[in-house]
């Protein structure tokens, strides 16, 4: 099957797996496994292989039907899905979707749009097995705040997001994703502050192992003056996978004034690994401030030393130093169940690598 | 069999040479770039035949290739045909005294504080040359205490044309070999019309007993478009070697594509500056030259060192990445780099550290000054292989942004195989603050010189990375390139 | 020496200065005192002649010439020193580098000779000595990483090499114990108290004039000079506080 995606030697797709994206859409079917609810109120969307199962959902506020598909090599598959549009003083309970994947390929859009001084959580869950890919628009209102959290724990296959987010003035967004199955992942995303004073924090945490290639390419825009944005992930690479983070801040002429932060660190567990990093700022305006660090370690071997010496054993020292590496990502997620239940998959999922 | 080939080789470059007999006295061959041409060159220089071969095959290559698709740059259409690809040393255009010079200029080399005699050097004055080199160098006799004394400690310095007729095994077993021909665009035009350049051997422990430098600003009128340079130090020997010019390096040539290669084998160190301040153009971009460069360093030696230090505040678009193959196990790269950009000025500069072996270093520290309506962009790779423990790689990328016009960009790639790696990459984006420059001139100095001074500071872990009397000119340099820049 | 007439100042619109006088001549300490947001600093901003800062009435005359048409460098060349009451860092640039060449500017822009490194650094070390100010800390770059008394105290180091005929010297006393207080005062006594030279010296508290007897004392208050009267003025503030002697601000 042709993909019809861009290679590897197109800059922004330099460390995607477009051969792991090749093979989890041809998976072969596999049974449909179990998926629960994370216990929040609000709106639940289990969507099997694209398709909502409405028995199992129940929609609240979200309407389910054609979305306009965009231009982006990845989004552009998805034409139905789910939307959630806020009008002005509306409250919304949380909207939390499970997507279940039983090989091929399965495409849904979403539409988020919340009218000025509104706010929404959205929680997503990926399971299964095949290619899953979204294609999510977000537009924020002045002063709207989204908080998304998405946490991708396939046992095989590939999850490819594309965000493409607008945030007006002064609006919010936090997003938090983790990946921690057994699935290839590309994260992919273009945040752009298009209001005055807009708060922006996109990051994560990867987790890979086996042959797996997981990266993230997100950019950030800075249209307007007094932005702020902070792009914090933490990649962990085990036996000969690969994680890569690409992080971009892109600072407009006139956006003075304007934050952008970049956090990337790498922890590779195996000397087959491998991790990738490029933060990078692109800047037209003088007066900001803009800075970015990047590191690639392992384990602090005197931290380790020092735990097994009071007599916890080595392995589970390593799994408390890298849930520690791990957690600064997830500590961004405000509401606790969610936050929880990701922490508690990353650490299951730190304890079978290690 | 050999012979046959030479005296073929021979009556092929005979043939053209009567070929282009007219041309010959004029010295130079005929606009634009065929195997003709190629074959010209060599032919002009008696290059042995395996030169030639060398030089056929890359252009060979050059015409399978296409130019490259700029990241950050903005370059207009070059058209290679249209160009001479060799011309002997022109005799420059003389003027009677100083007092005829353009006056910017003659006013940039009084900043620069460079001595009278060798400004009109500098400046093709009649008869100036001989006094001048006498006056500032001892010309002819410094020349050949020079040369002596490099001859006693046994290092071997000279043109890559006549290193080619002189140490042909030396030079055909590291030229390419560190910069492969099909490296890259310019790389395999420079391997096919490279017009001439420098050769430095260290032999075994030997330390260089001078920095290659003070006879180099004299020479470097003659620099020519294509440069190469191949430096090898063999184990344990020690070099500095300093390229380039403070004062304002005008040239008609748009297009420069340099290589450097350098080698260092077991305990060696290769100490390499430059000071690029080529013809950046005008304030609207009009003219300026292009900079195309690659640079690359082979640590090939257990504890090898090899230390690139630049300051680029010339030419209109200035691509150049001096890196370092880290192989032997203990080998050291350091990259430390001060670019400005002002007016239209376009600068994409940085550095790669490929680390291959046990226990090696790099450090890298970039100091980007944008200003006018310039584009400045430090992109870099940090690799580290499977086989490389214990590296460590420390990275400091710093901005500073003159106007509200400019860019500042910073496209840092690090890409790691071994779990023993320590990589740590830091970059910040400043301006200048107005409580600084207020400071500065309350104490009494100028706008310019306020903004100078601070510039200075921003830049001084790079600077004093220079030879001392290198260092001083070229801060005076930074302050020079950013005149204008402040309102 | 120092004529300030009628002199309105504002910032981002807001006015500041609005009508303040004052005559300070040859040989003489004044001292302006307080309270806070009154316009103190920007008293000497304006007489530095920082951006920003607004002059819309009034003059300034500095030895018969109008010191407000002069950018900042020029005024520091034609005498003005400004001692700063939160000096900047400027990284990378050493002290003796940045004084060197502000020094030499200001003697180019006289017609005087500049400096050898030489000189200079007999000059540097021997005012350091003079405040207590290793000299290890010339070397050190601009302020970065010094603590407040010694940027204070560097302050004055500096006063000391520029050798100004006049001196405005902002909260100098702020950050600083008491024997740096007194080092300081010393410093101000033995660089300043000329027959040729004159001070003001900007402060929020008597503790100051204790070390640096003024001839002169100026309650400054929304923006004007309230009182003035002779030393005995300060101790009376001290003692009653601003309100009492009629200097609290305009609501």
């Amino acid at each position: 099957m042709t993909l019809d995606l861009p290679s590897n030697r197109e800059e922004a797709w330099r460390w995607a797996d477009i051969g792991g994206i090749a093979a989890a859409a041809v998976l072969a079917p596999i049974a449909r496994p179990d998926a629960s609810f994370l216990d929040l109120p609000g709106a639940k969307l289990l969507f099997v292989d694209g398709v909502l199962d409405d028995a199992a959902s129940d929609l609240h506020r979200v309407r389910v039907g054609d979305l306009t598909p965009g231009t982006h090599a990845l989004g552009k598959r998805a034409t139905k899905g789910w939307s959630l549009h806020l009008d002005e003083q509306a409250v919304a309970h949380p909207v939390q979707v499970v997507h279940i994947a039983t090989g091929g390929d399965n495409h849904v859009a979403a539409e988020i749009v919340l009218a000025a001084d509104t706010s929404a959580q959205v929680v997503e869950t990926f399971v299964g097995a095949g290619w899953s890919n979204r294609n999510t628009r977000i537009t924020l209102g002045k002063a709207a705040r989204l908080m998304r959290a998405v946490r991708m724990t396939q046992g095989g296959g590939f999850v490819s997001i594309r965000d493409e987010a607008e945030l007006g003035e002064g609006a919010s967004l936090v997003a938090t994703t983790l990946a921690a199955g057994d699935q290839g992942v590309r994260i992919d995303a273009a945040i752009t502050l298009a209001g005055e004073g807009g708060y922006a924090e996109y990051g994560g945490a990867l987790l890979t192992r086996d042959r797996l290639k997981q990266e993230c390419a997100v950019r950030v825009r800075h249209a307007e003056p007094n932005g702020q944005s902070h792009q914090l992930w933490r990649a962990v690479a085990a036996d000969q996978s690969q994680a890569s983070l690409a992080a971009a801040v892109e600072v407009a002429r006139h956006a003075q004034k304007t934050d952008g932060e970049q956090s990337l660190r790498g922890l590779l567990l195996h000397r087959t690994a491998t991790v990738n990093l490029k933060p990078e700022l692109e800047i037209f305006a003088d007066d900001v401030k803009c800075a970015h660090g990047a590191t690639v370690g392992e384990l602090d071997a005197r931290a380790l030393f020092y735990m097994e010496s009071r007599g916890i054993p080595a392995p589970r020292a390593k799994a408390l130093l890298t849930e520690a590496f791990v957690a600064d990502a997830l500590d961004r997620i405000a509401d606790e169940t969610v936050r929880e239940a990701f922490a508690a998959d990353a650490d299951a999922w730190l304890e079978s690598a290690l | 069999m050999a012979t046959k080939n030479a005296e073929a080789h021979a009556a092929v470059a005979k043939k053209y040479e009567w070929g282009f007999a007219t041309e010959i006295e004029q010295d130079f061959a005929p606009k634009g770039l065929s195997e003709d041409t190629v074959r010209y060159i060599s032919a002009k220089k008696n290059e042995p035949e395996w030169m030639l071969d060398w030089r056929l095959k890359a252009f060979r290559l050059w015409q399978t290739l296409e130019a490259p698709d700029w990241a950050k740059l903005n370059v207009p259409p070059i058209d290679y045909q249209d160009a001479y690809y060799y011309a002997e040393p022109k005799q420059k255009k003389t003027i009677a005294s100083l007092d005829e010079l353009d006056p910017e200029i003659r006013r940039t080399y009084e900043k620069l504080g460079i001595p009278i005699a060798e400004q009109e050097v500098l400046a093709g004055v009649e008869g100036a040359r001989k006094v001048a080199v006498d006056a500032v160098f001892d010309s002819v006799s410094v020349a050949t205490t020079f040369r002596a004394e490099l001859k006693a400690a046994g290092v071997i310095f000279l043109s890559i044309s006549e290193a080619i007729r002189e140490y042909p095994d030396l030079v055909r077993k590291w030229l390419g070999k560190v910069v492969p021909q099909r490296d890259n665009y310019f790389a395999t035009l420079n391997s096919a019309v490279f017009s001439d350049g420098t050769f430095v051997y260290v032999p075994k422990g030997v330390r260089c007993p001078m920095e290659l430098s003070t006879y180099f600003r004299i020479n470097a009128e003659n620099t020519g478009q294509f440069e190469r340079t191949l430096i090898v130090a063999d184990e344990g020997a020690y070099v500095s070697y300093l390229e380039g010019c403070t004062a304002p390096m005008r040239d008609e040539n748009q297009l420069h594509a340099a290589v450097v290669e350098l080698v260092a084998m077991d305990d060696a160190e290769i100490k390499y500056s430059t000071v690029q301040n080529w013809y950046p153009g005008d304030e609207n971009g009009v003219g300026g030259i292009y900079n195309f460069v690659t640079k690359r360093a082979l640590c090939q030696g257990r504890n090898s060192k090899v230390s690139w230090t630049q300051v680029e505040t010339g030419s209109a678009i200035t691509w150049k990445y001096p890196s370092c193959v880290l192989a032997g196990d203990g080998s050291v790269g350091e990259f430390y780099s001060v670019a400005v950009t002002n007016n239209r000025q376009q600068a994409d500069t940085g550095t790669k550290m490929i680390h291959l072996g046990k226990n090696t270093k790099s450090t890298i520290v970039s100091k980007g000054i944008s200003a006018g309506r310039s584009d400045n962009t430090y992109r870099g790779l940090v690799r580290v292989a499977p086989t490389a423990e214990n590296v460590r790689n420390f990275t400091q990328c710093d901005s500073l942004l003159l106007s509200d016009q400019c860019g500042a960009h910073t496209v840092p790639y690090i890409e790691v195989k071994n779990p023993s790696a320590q990589i740590e990459h830091e970059a910040t984006t400043s301006k200048i603050s107005d409580d600084q420059l207020f400071y500065a001139m309350s104490r009494g100095l100028d706008a310019e010189a306020a903004v100078a001074l601070i510039v200075n500071g921003f830049a001084r872990e790079v600077l004093q990375q220079l030879p001392m009397e290198f260092a001083v000119e070229a801060q005076k340099l930074l302050g020079i390139s950013l005149e204008g820049s402040v309102g | 020496m120092l004529q300030i007439e009628n002199l309105h100042a504002e910032i981002d619109g807001k006015e500041i200065l609005k009508g303040l006088s004052l005559e300070v001549n040859a040989g003489e300490i004044h001292a302006i005192m307080g309270p806070n947001g009154a316009g103190k600093s920007t008293l000497g901003y304006v007489l530095g002649g920082r951006p920003g800062y607004e002059v819309t009435a009034g003059s300034i005359t500095f030895n018969g010439e109008d010191l407000l048409e002069k950018e900042p460098h020029e005024r520091a060349a034609a005498g003005v020193f400004l001692g700063f009451q939160y000096p900047v860092e400027i990284p990378g640039v050493s002290n003796v580098q940045f004084l060197r060449e502000s020094l030499n500017a200001q003697r180019a822009q006289r017609g005087e000779k500049p400096l050898s490194g030489a000189e200079f650094l007999k000059l540097a070390r021997a005012q350091a000595d003079a405040l207590g100010l290793q000299h290890d800390m010339l070397k050190r770059p601009v302020n970065v990483g010094f603590s407040g008394g010694e940027k204070k105290r560097n302050e004055m180091v500096q006063m000391g090499i520029i050798d100004p005929a006049f001196a405005i010297l902002d909260e100098t006393d702020s950050g600083l114990d008491i024997d740096a207080l007194r080092i300081v005062g010393d410093g101000i006594n033995r660089i300043m108290r000329r027959p040729d030279k004159a001070v003001l010296l900007i402060t929020h508290y008597q503790r100051l004039l204790d070390y640096v007897q003024p001839d002169r004392v100026h309650v400054l208050a929304d923006g004007r000079i309230t009182r003035s009267g002779g030393p005995e003025l300060a101790l009376q503030l001290e003692r009653e506080g601003y309100v009492g002697v009629g200097a609290e601000v305009a609501a």
